[in-house]
C-alpha cells in the first residue's frame, strides 16, 4: 500500500523525502509547521512559501499566540480516536502541554496529498513524519526561546509549553509572539532531527482521555448524516435490482404525489458509471422522501446478474479454483508441486464464508451543493482521494471544482472507503440545481453495500515421512474490490498477473512450510454481480479463517498439539526471519505472542465435559506491517440446541510501540467482537442480485448479551508503531472454530457457524472428514 | 359464515314473514320538543355523567376524532359495518325530540322513538337491566351536551340483513328481559357489582361468545368464556381464564382503575377506553364493586396475588432471554426485551410482563398480534408509557415466529396454530379499517 | 401539526402527524443528537425518553407523544454532565459514537428500573441498542461506574421530564 493510491494511477504522492524541505514560518497571528518541495520554495522565505500555500504538508500544525497548538488530522474519525492518537504524537516531541493541544479534521485539498482512512495505517504511516515534525518544531521554539532568554540553547529545557534555562522560563506562547520562528530545514536536516529517545516519552504510551469522546455523549457530534445546508431539499433513491447491471425502463410517480412534500423524481444521468439505473425522490423532508420513494414505481430492465445467487458464486469459485491455470501466483516457491508429488502425505480442505455486511450504524448519505462554482460534498469518508476523481467525472468538472467537508463517520470498518454513495447525491444535486441531502433508509444502505464477497478457499499441505511439512498451498477465490475499484493499485503476482492484495493478505503466512504457493482468484461473476467491498480486515479477515483452521486440522492429523504445531512452523528462518523498519523479529515475535497467549489461557489444562480451547495466530494485516496477534477461545458447545456459547476470548498483541494505549485497547475490543460476530451471529446471501437481509429483524449481528469476557494484553515494545483496527477480527472465527473441534469433535468449515450446522454435524456419523 | 346465516334468515323470513310484520310493529312515541339544559338539576346531570361513563356512551357514539356522542362510530360485526346513532340533544339528526319515555324504551327494548328495532349492537339486553332513576340521570345528562348536527350513517349491511323490521325477529330468538339478569343474592357489593356489569357496563357483550346470529351465549359455561371483538380478543371473565396469577379482587380493582397492574398487564384495545374513558368515571366503590363480582366469577375471590409457582416460571423465562436459537428469541432480544425483561421476584408496573398477560395465555392471539402490529397509544394502558407499533418493522413471519415464541417460552398453552395467516388477516383488517376512518 | 414537550420545553412541528417522532425531532427542531441507524426499532440509536422512559422514535409517530413529555441526548442533562455522560467519559466508551446518544437513553431508564443491575439485567435492557463498533465491554463498564455514582447520590436523575 505504499503505491500510488489514485484510480488512475497518476502518483500523488508527497514528494520524496529527498525533495522536502520543512518549514516553520509566520501566517497570521502564529506560526505553522509545514512540509514543502525544496524545488518550489528555493530562493524564498518560509513566510512566502507559506503564503503562496506551496507547501505540501502531509501533516502540519500550528502554534498561535495563545500557545494553542492545533494538529490538522487527514484521517476521518471513525472511532478509533485517531486524532488524539496522531496529536499525542506531535506533542511528545514538540513537549507541548496537552492542555494545549487541539485537532482539526480537514477538509479535502490537493495540499494535503492523499487522503485515506483503512488498512490500519493511519499510526503507522504517520508515526515517523510526526515524530520529526514535532522534534523540528520543539527545537525551532528551544533556539528562540533561548535567545530570548540570553542564554544558550542547550541550557535549556523544554517542557509542557515551556523553555526553561534554570529558574528563567518562557512560555511557547510568548516565544511565538515575541520571537522568529522562521526555519527551513533540509531534508538531512530533518531526518537528523534528534527525535527524543524512548525513555524521554511523556504521552505517547501514556493513557488519555480521546478528545472527540465527549462530543459523542452529549449529542453535539456532527455525522454527516447532521448536515445542513440552507434550501437543502432531501432525497431518498430507488435502488435498482442490480448493482451494475440495471437501466431505467419507466418511472410512475402518479402514486407519490398524494404524499404531502413530495416534490419530483429523476432518473440519474451518470457519466462515471458509479450509480447506474438509479432514480431519486425529491422532497421537502426525509419523512416525505421516504413515503414517497415507497410509492414511486420504477420498472428496471436488469443484466443477467439479477438471476446471480451465493451458490452460483461459490459454484464459479469452485470451478476457478479447480482451474490450476487461474489466478494470480502471489506466492509461488520452486518446486512446490514436486514437493507434493513426493510427499508421503497430504491433507486437503475447503473453507468457505458468507456475504457479510458493513452495517455501519450510519446508514450512508452524502449532501451536496455547488457554491461559486465549487461543487462541495458533505459527507463522512475515508478515502477521498479514491472518489474525487470519480465525483469529477459524474459532474462533468476539474478536480479542482470539487471538495469534500469532513464529518464524523457513524461507524467505518470499510465501508466508507469506498465513496460511491457521494456520486448519486452530486448528481441529485446538479440534476435538481439546488442544494441535496440524500439520505438512505437502512434497507437502502444495504442493498447499495459493497458487502464482503463470500470466499471459497483451498488448502492443501504436505508432509513427508516424518511428519514435517514439506508443501503447502493456499488457493482463495473471493470478489475483489481493489480490481472493482482501484485497478491500477493492484500488483502483480509471480506469473505477472494482477492481483487485490487485500483479499488475499495472510495466506502470505511466515510459517515455515517447504515448498509454499498462494494462489489469488478473482471471482469475476462476484465483480459483475455487486461491488464487492473492503470489509474490517478485508482478506485476512477469510484467509485466517481458513489458514488457521487448516493448521489446526493439519496439528490433529499429525497427532501434535496445535500449539507446539504452529510453534514449530515459526521458526524464524529464512524467509520469516523479518526485517526493519516494521517487522524486526519476523516469525519470531508471531510465536511469543502465541506462547502468551496460551499461558494466559491455561493452554493445555483439563476442561469440563463439552468445552474447548481453540487457538488461532495472525500477524494482522500485510507482511509489510505485521500486527502479531492471537486468540485462545474458550467455549462450551451445547449438543442439544446446537448453541455455542463463547464464555472468554484471551487476546495477545504486539503491535510495537502503542501510542495510545487505552484507544489501542478498544480497538483490540471492537476487532475481536467484530470477530466473534461474523464466526456465530452475522451473515447473509445473495440471492437474485440482492442480499437476502436488508434489516436487523433478519441480519443479527452481535449484541451487548452475546459478548463474552475478554482478556487483552499487549507486548510491551519500542518498535515501529502498527496498526490494531482489524487484526484482532481475523484470529477469533478460527479460534473458535478449532474450539468447537476440542469441545466436540466436530469441524465446521464455514462461517458463520450457526447453531444449524453443528447440530448436523453432531448427528452424522463419525467418520474420516 | 355469512352465508349461512344468510339462507338461515330467509327460511325464517319466508316462515314468518306475516307474523313477524304484526310482531315487529311498535308505535311511534311523539316527538317533544327539546327540553332546556335547566329542566334538570345538576345533581341529575352529574349522576348521569357518572352513569354514561359505567356505559361508555362516548366511546361507542363518537367517531374517531369526531364531536362526543355525536355518533358515526364505526362496528364490525359478523354481518357488516354498523355506525353509531347521535345521541346529543339535537333535534334534526339527536334525540333532542325524544321523551324521556322514547329513550326508556329505546333503553330497554331497542326501539327508537319512531317505533324502528335497533340493531342489537346497542345493548338494550343489558340496558333494559338499568333502574327507572339511573335511566332518568342518563337521560338528563345526554340532554344536557351540546347538540350536535350530524345524520346518522346507513350500516354497510347487505339486505336483507340491513332491514330493522328483522331485528324483530331477532328480538323473539334472543332477547328476554332478564337474560342477564337482575342478579342478587349475594352482598351489596356483589349485588353493586353484578347490577353494573350485567347492566350498564355490558361486560359479557364483548367477553362473551356468540351465537351465528350474533347473540350472546347464555350457557352457564359459554358466559364470559371470551370472545372475539373487533378483531382483538376479550379473555375469559371465568375459570377459563388462563393468567398464570390469579384475578383476584384487588388485581381486578388496580386494574380496572388505573388500566395497568404488575401482575396481568396493561388494557389495550377496546379494553383501554373502558378503563380509561368509562369507568373512571365510577367512585372507586363501584370499581371495587365490580371486581368483587368479577373475583367471584373468576373463582379468585378468596386468593389473594402473591408470588406463587406460576409467577416464578413466567419470570424465570423473562429473566432468562432469547438465545440464539430461534428467530423468535432474537427478535425478542432486540425490539422487546429493553422494555418488557423483568427479573427477580416481581415484575416491575412499568414493564409489562409478557408472561402474565391474557393476550399470551389465551386462546386467540389476535389481541398479542393488534399490539405487536400497532402498539400501546400514550393514552392507553398504564397511562403515560406508550408502545410503538411494529407494523412497519416486521414481516408477517416475523410476528407469527415472535408470537409462537412468546407463547412457548412463557406459557403452558398449545401452540397458536397458523399464526402467519392470523397475522395477515390482521393487518390488511386494520389497514383497511385504517383507510376508511 | 403536533405539539408537545422537548427537553422541558413546548414545541409544535408542523410535520404530519404520521411522521416519525425521529425525523420531527431531527428536520423540524434541528436537534441531531438522537440518530438514525435502522427505522424499525431495531437498534436503538433513536432512543429517546417518553415522559421520562426510553423509547424508539423510528417507530413512533409525532403524532403520538402530542401532549407528552419528551427528552433528547441534548436535553438529558443540560450541560451534559448527566451521571451515565460522566461515566461514559471516564470509560471512554464511545467509538464512532453513532449510537451512544441512543445508548445512554436507554441507560437511563435500565437504571431507573434497577438501580444495581446486574449483568443479565444490563444485557436485557441494553439488548435493543446495537454498537455496530462493539464498544460494549465499555457501554457495560459505564452503566456500573453511573449506576454506583447515582446511588452514591441517592438522588433521581435531573430530567426535563416528568418520571
Ligand atoms: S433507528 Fe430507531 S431503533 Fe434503529
Ligand atoms: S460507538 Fe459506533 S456504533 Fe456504537
Amino acid at each position: 500500500m505504499n503505491a500510488s493510491i489514485r484510480p488512475d494511477g497518476k502518483d500523488d504522492r508527497l514528494p520524496s523525502p529527498a525533495r522536502r524541505r520543512f518549514l516553520i514560518g509566520a501566517v497570521g497571528t502564529g506560526f505553522v509547521m509545514a512540509f514543502a518541495d525544496a524545488s518550489q520554495i528555493l530562493p524564498g522565505t518560509p513566510e512566502q512559501a507559506i503564503a503562496e500555500k506551496v507547501y505540501d504538508p502531509a501533516l502540519w500544525f500550528r502554534i498561535d499566540s495563545n500557545g494553542v497548538v492545533t494538529v490538522n488530522v487527514i484521517r476521518a474519525e471513525m472511532g478509533q480516536h485517531v486524532g488524539t492518537a496522531l496529536a499525542r504524537i506531535v506533542a511528545d516531541e514538540l513537549e507541548a502541554n496537552w492542555a494545549d493541544v487541539r485537532i482539526e479534521h480537514v477538509d479535502t485539498d490537493p495540499k494535503w496529498g492523499l487522503m485515506v482512512t483503512g488498512g490500519s495505517w493511519s499510526v503507522w504511516q504517520s508515526f515517523p513524519l510526526l515524530s520529526q515534525a514535532g522534534a523540528a518544531g520543539r527545537i525551532a521554539l528551544v533556539e528562540e526561546g533561548a535567545k530570548l532568554l540570553g542564554v544558550a540553547p542547550d541550557a535549556c529545557v523544554a517542557r509542557d509549553s515551556v523553555v526553561r534555562a534554570g529558574a528563567r522560563s518562557i512560555s511557547y506562547a510568548d516565544i511565538v509572539k515575541r520571537g522568529n520562528l522562521s526555519r527551513s530545514y533540509s531534508a538531512e536536516a530533518l531526518k537528523a532531527m534528534p527525535v527524543k529517545p524512548v525513555s524521554e516519552r511523556r504521552l505517547i504510551g501514556v493513557d488519555t482521555q480521546a478528545i472527540d469522546i465527549p462530543g459523542k455523549t452529549d449529542g453535539t457530534a456532527v455525522y454527516g448524516i447532521d448536515a445542513h445546508v440552507d434550501g437543502m431539499v432531501y432525497a431518498r433513491p430507488k435502488i435498482p435490482p442490480t448493482r451494475n447491471g440495471s437501466k431505467v425502463v419507466s418511472v410512475d410517480d402518479s402514486a407519490a404525489k398524494t404524499v404531502k412534500g413530495y416534490l419530483s423524481c429523476a432518473t440519474l444521468d451518470d457519466p462515471s458509471g458509479t450509480v447506474p439505473g438509479w432514480v431519486m425522490v425529491f422532497a421537502d423532508s426525509t419523512h416525505a422522501a421516504i413515503k414517497a420513494a415507497d410509492r414511486v414505481k420504477v420498472t428496471w430492465q436488469n443484466d443477467d446478474t439479477a438471476g446471480v445467487s451465493e451458490r452460483n458464486l461459490l459454484d464459479h469459485a469452485a470451478k476457478l479454483i479447480g482451474d490450476a491455470s487461474a489466478g494470480a501466483t502471489v506466492v509461488n516457491d520452486a518446486g512446490v508441486d514436486e514437493a507434493f508429488a513426493k510427499a508421503a502425505s497430504t491433507l486437503q480442505q475447503d473453507y468457505t464464508t458468507a456475504s457479510v455486511l458493513h452495517f455501519q450504524l450510519e446508514p450512508v448519505n452524502a449532501t451536496a451543493l455547488q457554491k461559486n462554482g465549487i461543487w462541495e460534498i458533505h459527507t463522512g469518508n475515508q478515502w477521498q482521494s479514491l472518489i474525487l476523481p470519480t465525483l469529477a467525472k459524474a459532474l462533468g468538472v476539474g478536480e479542482d471544482k470539487v471538495v469534500m467537508r469532513t464529518y464524523l463517520l457513524g461507524g467505518g470498518f470499510g465501508r466508507r472507503l469506498n465513496g460511491d454513495y457521494a456520486v448519486p447525491a452530486a448528481l441529485a444535486s446538479k440534476a435538481l440545481g439546488k442544494p441535496v441531502k440524500m439520505i438512505c433508509t437502512r434497507a437502502d444502505d444495504v442493498r447499495f453495500d459493497s458487502f464482503r464477497s463470500p470466499s471459497l478457499q483451498r488448502l492443501r499441505m504436505g508432509f513427508d515421512a516424518a511428519g514435517k511439512v514439506v508443501a503447502m498451498q493456499h488457493d482463495a477465490c473471493a470478489g475483489w474490490p481493489t480490481q472493482v475499484m482501484v485497478p491500477s493499485f493492484m500488483p502483480k503476482g509471480k506469473n505477472d498477473r494482477p492481483y487485490d492484495p487485500f483479499a488475499i493478505a495472510g495466506a502470505d503466512h511466515w510459517y515455515n512450510v517447504g515448498a509454499h504457493r498462494v494462489r489469488a482468484i478473482s471471482n469475476d461473476l462476484a465483480n459483475r454481480a455487486f461491488r464487492p467491498g473492503w470489509l474490517r480486515s478485508v482478506g485476512p479477515g477469510w484467509t485466517n479463517w481458513a489458514l488457521e483452521c487448516f493448521i489446526d486440522e493439519a496439528a490433529h492429523k499429525q497427532g501434535v498439539d496445535p500449539l507446539t504445531f504452529r510453534l514449530n512452523l515459526l521458526d524464524a528462518s529464512g524467509g520469516n526471519a523479518g526485517s526493519a523498519p516494521n517487522a524486526v523479529g519476523g516469525a519470531k515475535r508471531q510465536a511469543a505472542v502465541l506462547r502468551r497467549v496460551a499461558e494466559m489461557a491455561g493452554w493445555g489444562n483439563a476442561l469440563p465435559q463439552d468445552t474447548g480451547l481453540g487457538i488461532a495466530t495472525s500477524f494482522g494485516q500485510e507482511r509489510d506491517m505485521p500486527t502479531w496477534v492471537t486468540c485462545v477461545a474458550r467455549v462450551r458447545a451445547n449438543r442439544t440446541t446446537g448453541v455455542v456459547k463463547v464464555e472468554k476470548l484471551f487476546l495477545v498483541a504486539d503491535a510495537g510501540t502503542i501510542v495510545h494505549p487505552d484507544g489501542a485497547l478498544a480497538q483490540m475490543e471492537g476487532a475481536a467482537l467484530w470477530g466473534l460476530s461474523m464466526a456465530l451471529h452475522e451473515g447473509t446471501q445473495f440471492e437474485d442480485g440482492q442480499v437476502r437481509d436488508t434489516n436487523l429483524n433478519t441480519y443479527t449481528p452481535l449484541r451487548i448479551g452475546d459478548v463474552p469476557d475478554l482478556q487483552i494484553e499487549f507486548v510491551a515494545s519500542t518498535e515501529a508503531a502498527v496498526g490494531l483496527g482489524e487484526p484482532a477480527t481475523t484470529v477469533v472465527a478460527p479460534a473458535v472454530g478449532n474450539a468447537i473441534f476440542a469441545a466436540t469433535g466436530v469441524r465446521l468449515r464455514h462461517i458463520p457457524m450457526r447453531p444449524q450446522a453443528l447440530l448436523d454435524a453432531l448427528k452424522k456419523p463419525a467418520g474420516p472428514s | 359464515m355469512i352465508k349461512r346465516m344468510v339462507l338461515g334468515l330467509l327460511g325464517l323470513i319466508a316462515a314468518a314473514v306475516v307474523g313477524l310484520l304484526i310482531l315487529a310493529y311498535r308505535p311511534a312515541i311523539d316527538p317533544i320538543e327539546p327540553p332546556s339544559a335547566t329542566t334538570f338539576s345538576p345533581a341529575l346531570v352529574a349522576q348521569g355523567e357518572v352513569l354514561a361513563g359505567a356505559g361508555y356512551c362516548a366511546t361507542c357514539h363518537t367517531a374517531k376524532g369526531g364531536a362526543a356522542y355525536a355518533g358515526g362510530y364505526a362496528m364490525k360485526t359478523g354481518f357488516g359495518t354498523i355506525y353509531s346513532t347521535n345521541i346529543t340533544p339535537d333535534a334534526a339528526t339527536g334525540i333532542g325530540r325524544w321523551s324521556e319515555e322514547a329513550f326508556r324504551r329505546a333503553m330497554r327494548q331497542g326501539v327508537a322513538r319512531d317505533g324502528s328495532h335497533l340493531f342489537p349492537a346497542f345493548p338494550y339486553q343489558h340496558f333494559n337491566q338499568v333502574g327507572d332513576d339511573d335511566l332518568k340521570a342518563l337521560y338528563a345528562y345526554l340532554m344536557t351536551r351540546e347538540p350536535v348536527a350530524a345524520p346518522p350513517r346507513e350500516p354497510d349491511i347487505p339486505f336483507p340483513l340491513n332491514r330493522r323490521v328483522l331485528q324483530a325477529g331477532w328480538k323473539l330468538l334472543f332477547f328476554r328481559n332478564d337474560a342477564y339478569g337482575p342478579i342478587t343474592g349475594g352482598t351489596p357489593e356483589w349485588n353493586r357489582g353484578a347490577y353494573l356489569a350485567e347492566g350498564l357496563s355490558h361486560c359479557s357483550a364483548c367477553h362473551s361468545p356468540r351465537n351465528g346470529l350474533g347473540a350472546e351465549k347464555t350457557g352457564a359455561d359459554e358466559r364470559y368464556a371470551g370472545a372475539a371483538i373487533d378483531d382483538w380478543y376479550a379473555p375469559p371473565l371465568n375459570a377459563a381464564n388462563r393468567a398464570p396469577v390469579a384475578w383476584t379482587k384487588d388485581e381486578l380493582f388496580a386494574y380496572l382503575r388505573t388500566g395497568a397492574t404488575a401482575l396481568h398487564g396493561v388494557a389495550a384495545g377496546p379494553m383501554s377506553p373502558v378503563v380509561h374513558d368509562g369507568l373512571s368515571k365510577l367512585p372507586d366503590a363501584d370499581v371495587m364493586a365490580i371486581a368483587t363480582y368479577f373475583a367471584d366469577r373468576f373463582g379468585a375471590a378468596g386468593e389473594r396475588a402473591a408470588p406463587d409457582a406460576a409467577l416464578a416460571k413466567v419470570l424465570a423465562a423473562s429473566a432468562g432471554g432469547g438465545g440464539p436459537v430461534d428467530h423468535g428469541a432474537n427478535l425478542y432480544d432486540a425490539a422487546c426485551a429493553s422494555c418488557h425483561y423483568n427479573s427477580g421476584p416481581m415484575p416491575l408496573l412499568v414493564r409489562p410482563e409478557l408472561g402474565l398477560n391474557s393476550a399470551l395465555t389465551a386462546a386467540d392471539p389476535s389481541s398479542l398480534i393488534q399490539v405487536i402490529l400497532h402498539g400501546v397509544a400514550v393514552d392507553e394502558g398504564l397511562p403515560g408509557a406508550m408502545m410503538p407499533g411494529f407494523a412497519q418493522s416486521l414481516s408477517d413471519t416475523d410476528i407469527a415466529q415472535l408470537a409462537s415464541w412468546l407463547r412457548r417460552s412463557r406459557t403452558d398453552q398449545p401452540p397458536w396454530p397458523d399464526l402467519d395467516r392470523q397475522v395477515a388477516v390482521l393487518r390488511t383488517q386494520s389497514e383497511s379499517s385504517r383507510s376508511t376512518h | 401539526m403536533s405539539q408537545f414537550q422537548l427537553n422541558g420545553r413546548p414545541v409544535s412541528v408542523e410535520a404530519e402527524d404520521d411522521t416519525p417522532l425521529l425525523w420531527a425531532i431531527r428536520d423540524d427542531l434541528k436537534l441531531t443528537g438522537t440518530k438514525f441507524g435502522c427505522g424499525i426499532g431495531f437498534c436503538g440509536a433513536c432512543t429517546v425518553h417518553l415522559n421520562g422512559r426510553a423509547i424508539r422514535s423510528c417507530i413512533t409517530p409525532v403524532g403520538a407523544v402530542a401532549g407528552q413529555h419528551v427528552t433528547t441526548i441534548e436535553g438529558l442533562q443540560p450541560a451534559g454532565q448527566h451521571p451515565l455522560q460522566k461515566a461514559w467519559v471516564a470509560a471512554q466508551a464511545p467509538q464512532c459514537g453513532y449510537c451512544q446518544p441512543g445508548q445512554i437513553m436507554q441507560a437511563a431508564t435500565l437504571l431507573a428500573d434497577f438501580p444495581n443491575p446486574t449483568d443479565a439485567q444490563i444485557d436485557a435492557v441494553m439488548a435493543g441498542s446495537l454498537c455496530r463498533c462493539m464498544a460494549y465491554v465499555r457501554i457495560r463498564k459505564a452503566i456500573r461506574l453511573a449506576a454506583a455514582e447515582m446511588r452514591a447520590a441517592a438522588q433521581p436523575a435531573t430530567e426535563g421530564a416528568r418520571p
